[in-house]
């Protein structure tokens, strides 16, 4: 039997029998649960290969799916992370209610998002799309908080942008007869004027949705914060990639008909640098962890979403190596605060502070997150944003290049706002009793943050496949222009050398390490948070003079006029006006049977009267 | 062998930026008491406040974080240091010239502050950290103008190293403080935000925020994270001459270039009163944003 | 062959009468006979199915009087294929409300069963009658059982619905007498096949104004708006189940009769556009209407007048892919919107106002007619991959190939507004907490309940996974409308060869 119709039979089956298995009390549904993850992944590194396909015929449809270099490595983001986060879940959602579904769901995400990757027609793409959808968004709603208003803000979203994307694929099969994305790409060429134009228009609304651009991105923050932190880790990290992975393969391969510079692709371009600015913006505002991160993601996809727009190939380059770094750093964080949230309650960081003796290696997995994310070396996060930099530097968007600048300076605040307001700061009894996470948590998060480390000096790893991908859409071979397993360079043969900036990094630290301590390290003694200069008073126990509420409202305050409104409040009000309008039509249902009598009268009179006009006769 | 000649190399460098570092902060001292009309120290006054400090015993931790905060800002000062060019055509040891550009050096230079804000956060001094959402606050502010005059070199001369924009220099026979010159006004009045001298010292106010971020530290920290500013302070200074004043080939020009530099973040700061942090940040959005403006569009055309 | 087509209809017919005399014996063969004669029936159509993929189409005349003069019944792939999901359904209702409401008694049981099946036999009668006066018989039959059900629970409300749809009915049944008496004074024939053959004779003023009268009389039943306003009153007031033979029985019997107008009797091509436009309207009124509804059913009465629209878009492009489209579409709407029907009305079932308010919660206490009805929402609204996917998919392919992009937007628009109000519901049934003072009293559904709806489950899935397992038979039935000509022959062939 084909490999990878197994895969997905065993993903499915998998995810029905987990949830019938729910209510059996012991540790077979988490035995089910994570045989059903590992089991297909490890089959998909080992049974298949580039290359691999598998063709059937369903409803007229001719389907397809094959494993390309380009899915190949998005596979490896979405199963890569997908088990790093189901053996987080298995601990982190201990004693939930409901189990079954979380774990049906988070399966057929998995199993999703797979398929899409694995799909090269159009039918299965959008079917595994819908499935994904419905299932991340029954996660969304999973623990029943807001669900009217953020559940179905998702899933009206989605519902856009996956119609869009429908309408997209019926306008091309009706042009071409065939839903092979391959046959797409050839014959876009030659559509008429309007179909160029409004189809890539429709698959950018699809895909936009799902990877949160701005306008389209308001689900974001409520979803990601709303779903179980087990899930999140997975949503932001490898879900929301799909819709860059459907923007690659779409858009690189149907706007590879026109120059570089083509006004789609600046288009796109900019979307994504107001969406990282945005994003960015919001999250230094907002007070709780869960927000923040999601609020970053958005931003972290708008440097993807730029990268992808540019398209030259180092600016794809960029773009792909970020998306593997951001399903990285984003599920280590979103973990992190999982774990804060299980062992605190709380994911406010108003409400929590001083965690760092108590969940140090919680502690020691954000610090790594959040170097990578904020882009310093030698954390894996730099070699994506300076390939991003230089792509645009040498492909002459002066004005992008400051604006993603500006975003990612800005993104220290954030950075630092999650570290403080969580682990640093006074400690207070309130949190006393916190634990570190259990080690099934800890060992994901642990996992994920050393990725980060390594691709940070041995880059060459992940952008090795990347390259083949690129390749597959086209491109030329880029090792040694571009990169090596190591070094990087840019369009001038600028370099930089990742491995000796590592060691260099390590000795000094190292050395001034030993330096602070070498004396000191037995003759000093801890001092708690409270005993600190404070003009000469002594904090009080119950006194917590942690600095956290508006936190930076001097920044704030500088950039309130990119601030003054959320694009929400004007979708909101589009939904209110929409509903206030449907409320009219139905008065047309009055209750009253003479009325309804009426209206048949009228009608049969209309179109007597209407006759001719009508029916031409 | 050469690896032991490198680290003697990067040894030197970091001694050399530490001895000059120290004495310009001493002569800054000086030179400021001068204008306010006081005595003041003299120059080496810092080269004893550092051996005092050094020959402190550190009674007190607050944790691990604060300890390896130090430690922190000295990987981003000797690494930037490690990536400047101290003298033109090897007349100084090469240390890591071609291995980094300009870009990685944006980066590896917000790294120490960023360690150093997670040492002074796990000391639960609020001080500490409103000091340290301040400094980010005005860090975000002057990185725009000052990424904004490197952007616009770049594209003008097609290279983001260091190495190549001496290069550069060196051919046409100019400064590129003449041949771009919005770039450099709009660079040196990031350098002022850089240098965090009034009107922008509202990081480390040391009568409000009892010197914000370094508050807590004593002894081995304190000393380390001095000789981490002024090695630092060289490193930036350098840069400076480097991209815009067309590198040094003795250490004397490199001194003098420096220092002549270096009084413009002094003197400014001796005449000004002190910003409010978001004044700070609109200040930097202001006349330098033009400048950068400027220098993009000068270097588009040109 | 087991029997003929004119069984479908006899059987029912007599045994409408024997039921209460066998009831005098043991009450409880009200509820059995009927349950029987509706499995006869299916048994019956799907075998004549069957025979008629293979054999062809076949033509019954009654009482030995031959077309065009007498009655006739065409039991063709189309007609057989509705008659199967008419009959298959009336079974399911039959199975689901076999005890539903255990404190009914005797008398409304007795009632409420041999109306059930003469409904059922009414809507196949619609659908397999070669005779346009015959089928207005039909419709009059299923028109005052279906009133009589709506009245069931004999309160102010169900009377007032019942009456509502009594009157419209009534107007139906006088628009559909002056169509009929136009196209007799025109044609002099009331045989389907001899109408259509004979059509373009008809002078085109008669000939419109015949097709009006006939799509307003029949387009009361078939819920095209505006004339659909008892609808939603009627679905809400019955009894659950029979919401359920509204939406799978009566409606598609109703479209039945709209098509063959407009495919086979008129040969009119502007009707194709009328119909787009006026499915259109239905459409994207009805399903806005429904995103403001408070009540459960109500709201499933407007997404099923809003479903029906959709047919009648699709049935407009006319292609065969339209109509393909189209008898998917019916067909997924006669498996879906009842399994809704029924496990809706089983989550409201203790409550008064049966508000959409009142489900909060209610997955805890009963997980399975709860996942039912999630189940049916998310094939309702199309979701991959359960079984409405396929028909929104190939409507959009249909529409798209005619180059009918405002169709297709408006389409997927409405589709958006669709899952709002469906997902508004499963959210509250699933994730909003139970409340002990707002929420409906949980009342587990009985077995037979459980099993009809399982079934519908099951054949939701079996579509969505595998559509091939039906597109086969409804390509057949998309062709066979399309056929014009070959009905036309069929029909006046046997009355030809039996006058040989």
């Amino acid at each position: 039997m084909n490999t990878i119709i197994l895969i997905f039979i065993i993903f499915l089956a998998g995810a029905i029998l987990t949830f019938l298995a729910s209510n059996i009390k012991g540790l077979l549904k988490e035995v089910l649960f994570l045989a059903s993850v590992i089991v297909p992944v490890v089959m998909f590194f080992t049974g298949v290969k580039a290359g691999d396909s598998f063709n059937f015929h369903l409803a007229g449809f001719a389907f397809q799916w094959e494993i390309t270099p380009l899915g190949y490595l998005f596979a490896l983001i979405v199963t890569g992370l997908g088990v790093m986060a189901a053996i987080y879940a298995v601990s982190a959602m201990q004693k939930t209610k409901n189990l079954g579904l979380f774990y049906f769901n988070f399966i057929l995400s998995i199993m999703s998002m797979l398929g899409i990757l694995f799909s090269r027609d159009l039918v299965s793409f959008f079917i595994f799309w819908e499935i994904m959808t419905w299932s991340s968004y029954l996660m969304v709603v999973y623990q029943g908080k807001d669900v009217q208003k953020v559940g179905i803000k998702y899933f009206i979203f989605s519902a856009i942008g996956a119609y869009a994307m429908l309408m997209a694929i019926v306008m091309v099969y009706s042009l071409t007869g065939s839903m092979m994305i391959d046959k797409m790409i050839q014959s876009y060429a030659g559509f008429a004027f309007n179909m160029q134009i409004i189809i890539p228009i429709l698959f950018l609304i699809g895909f936009g949705v799902k990877s949160a651009m701005m306008p389209l991105h308001v689900w974001a923050p409520g979803a990601y914060s709303h779903s179980p932190m087990a899930f999140t880790s997975l949503f932001s990290g490898a879900l929301s990639k799909m819709g860059i992975y459907g923007m690659v393969i779409v858009m690189a391969g149907m706007i590879a008909y026109f120059p570089e510079g083509h006004w789609f692709r600046i288009v796109i371009a900019w979307l994504g640098g107001i969406t990282a600015v945005g994003g960015t913006l919001w999250a230094i505002a907002q007070d709780d962890a869960k927000k923040l991160l999601a609020y970053s993601s958005v931003a972290q996809l708008g440097y993807i979403i730029v990268g992808v727009g540019i398209g030259t190939p180092l600016a794809m380059l960029a773009a792909l190596f970020m998306a593997v770094m951001h399903a990285l750093f984003k599920g280590t964080l979103f973990m992190a605060v999982g774990a804060i949230e299980k062992q605190t309650g709380t994911s406010n960081f108003t409400e929590v502070t001083g965690l760092i003796r108590k969940m140090p290696l919680t502690f020691l997995a954000s610090l790594m997150g959040i170097i990578a994310l904020a882009g310093i070396p030698p954390l894996g996060g730099f070699v994506g944003k300076w390939m991003l930099y230089e792509s645009l530097i040498g492909s002459d968007h002066y004005l992008l290049v400051i604006v993603i600048f500006f975003s990612s300076t800005a993104a220290f605040l954030y950075c630092y706002k999650f570290l403080f307001g969580f682990f640093l700061g006074q400690e207070e009894k309130e949190w006393e009793h916190v634990k570190e996470a259990p080690v099934l948590m800890v060992i994901p998060m642990i996992i994920l943050a050393g990725g980060t480390f390594l691709l940070g000096t041995f880059p060459g790893l992940v952008i090795k496949p990347i390259s083949a991908g690129l390749e597959q859409l086209g491109y030329a071979a880029t090792q040694g222009k571009y990169w090596e397993m190591s070094m990087l360079f840019n369009e001038w043969g600028d370099q930089v050398v990742l491995e000796p900036i590592l060691y260099a990094i390590i000795a000094v630290f190292a050395f001034f390490l030993v330096f602070l301590l070498i004396k000191n390290h037995k003759n000093t003694r801890y001092v708690s948070t409270k005993d600190i200069s404070t003009s000469g008073e002594v904090p009080k126990e119950h006194e917590n003079l942690t600095f956290i509420q508006n936190f930076f409202q001097p920044f704030l305050r500088a950039v309130e006029p990119l601030m003054k409104r959320q694009i929400d409040f004007y979708y909101n009000g589009f939904g209110k006006g929409i509903e206030a309008l449907f409320d009219f039509t139905r008065r047309i249902y009055t209750g009253n049977g003479q009325t309804y009598a009426l209206y048949a009268i009228i009608f049969v009179v209309i179109f007597l009267l209407l006759k001719t006009t009508l029916f031409g006769i | 062998m050469e690896l032991f000649l490198n680290i003697l190399g990067a040894i030197a460098t970091v001694i050399l930026a530490f001895i000059v570092g120290m004495s310009y902060g001493g002569i800054v001292r000086k030179i400021t008491a001068r204008v306010q009309n006081r005595k003041g120290p003299p120059w080496y006054q810092n080269f004893i406040d550092a051996y005092k400090l050094y020959s402190k015993t550190t009674a007190i931790h607050h944790g691990w974080m604060h300890r390896m905060g130090p430690a922190f800002l000295m990987v981003s000062s000797v690494v930037t240091l490690m990536f400047v060019p101290v003298l033109n055509n090897g007349g100084w040891f090469e240390n890591m010239n071609f291995q980094g550009d300009l870009i990685f050096l944006l980066y590896i230079m917000v790294f120490g502050s960023l360690g150093m804000a997670l040492g002074a956060g796990q000391t639960g001094n609020p001080n500490s950290a409103i000091g340290v959402t301040r400094g980010l606050s005005q860090m975000v502010g002057f990185e725009i103008p000052w990424v904004m005059a490197l952007v616009a070199m770049m594209i003008q001369y097609k290279t983001t190293s260091i190495t190549g924009f001496i290069e550069v220099q060196q051919e046409s026979g100019t400064w590129l403080m003449f041949s771009s010159p919005f770039a450099f006004i709009a660079a040196v009045l990031a350098m002022l935000g850089m240098f965090r001298y009034s009107p922008f010292d509202i990081v480390g106010a040391p009568s409000e925020l009892a010197s914000g971020p370094v508050s807590e530290n004593g002894g081995k920290y304190l000393f380390t994270m001095m000789s981490s500013g002024s090695i630092f302070t060289f490193a930036k200074l350098t840069l400076y001459v480097d991209l815009f004043m067309g590198g040094a080939n003795n250490l004397l020009v490199l001194l003098i270039k420096t220092f002549a530099l270096y009084m413009v973040p002094v003197l400014y700061g001796l005449v000004s009163p002190r910003y409010r942090t978001e004044q700070a940040v609109r200040y930097f959005w202001g006349w330098p944003l033009f400048f950068g403006l400027l220098a993009i569009i000068y270097a588009v055309i040109f | 062959m087991v029997g003929s087509p004119v069984l479908l209809i006899a059987v029912p017919l007599l045994a409408a009468f024997v039921i209460p005399l066998i009831g005098m014996i043991w009450k409880e063969l009200v509820r059995i006979v009927p349950g029987l004669v509706l499995a006869y029936m299916l048994v019956l159509s799907v075998t004549l199915l069957v025979e008629v993929n293979q054999n062809g189409t076949i033509v019954e005349t009654i009482a030995g009087w031959k077309a065009p003069w007498g009655i006739n019944l065409v039991y063709s792939n189309l007609t057989g294929l509705l008659a199967t999901i008419i009959t298959t359904l009336g079974f399911l209702v039959w199975m689901f409300s076999y005890r539903f409401k255990r404190n009914v008694d005797f008398e409304p049981a007795k009632k409420y069963f041999i109306f059930l099946m003469m409904l059922v036999a009414g809507a196949t009668g619609i659908v397999i009658t070669g005779d346009i006066f015959n089928q207005f018989v039909f419709i009059e039959i299923t028109g005052i059982s279906a009133y009589a059900l709506t009245a069931f629970y004999t309160g102010r409300n169900s009377a007032e619905a019942a009456f509502k749809y009594l009157m419209m009915g009534s107007l139906a049944s006088s628009f559909l007498l002056i169509a009929i008496a136009i196209i007799y004074s025109q044609l002099g024939t009331l045989n389907m096949a001899e109408i259509a053959s004979k059509m373009h004779t008809m002078d085109p003023v008669f000939k419109v104004i015949a097709l009006i009268f006939f799509i307003t009389g029949i387009g009361i039943e078939a819920e095209i708006f505006p004339l659909n306003g008892w609808a939603p009153d009627a679905y809400t007031e019955a009894p659950g189940p029979i919401g359920a033979a509204f939406a799978g029985v009566v409606v598609k019997a109703g479209i039945y009769a709209v098509i063959r107008m407009v495919f086979t009797l008129f040969d009119i091509p502007a009707a194709h556009d009328f119909l787009i436009t006026i499915g259109l309207i239905t459409l994207i009124v009805a399903e806005s209407t429904a995103l403001r509804q408070e009540k459960l059913k109500r709201m499933l009465a407007y997404s099923s007048i809003g479903q029906m629209g959709l047919v009648l878009v699709a049935f407009g492009i006319g292609t065969h892919a339209g109509v393909f489209a189209a008898l998917f579409l019916m067909l997924n709407h006669a498996v879906i919107k009842p399994l809704l029907f029924f496990s809706g009305s089983y989550l409201v079932f203790n409550s008064k106002e049966k508000r959409i308010s009142e489900v909060n919660g209610l997955g805890k206490f009963m997980p399975y007619t709860a996942g039912l009805f999630a189940l049916g929402s998310f094939a309702i609204v199309g979701l991959p991959p359960f079984a409405g996917f396929w028909s929104k998919l190939s409507v959009l392919t249909a529409a798209a190939d005619e180059g009918l992009l405002l169709v297709i937007a408006l389409v997927l628009i409405v589709s958006v507004i669709e899952i709002v109000y469906y997902f508004r519901v499963v959210n509250r049934i699933f994730f909003q907490e139970y409340n002990k003072e707002e929420s409906v009293v949980p009342h587990k559904p009985r077995f037979n309940a459980i099993i009809a709806m399982t079934v519908l489950a099951i054949l939701i899935l079996v579509i969505g996974f595998y559509p091939d397992a039906v597109t086969g038979m409804l390509h057949s039935a998309s062709s066979d409308l399309l056929d014009k000509s070959g009905y036309i022959d069929n029909v006046l062939q046997v009355g030809q060869s039996l006058i040989r």
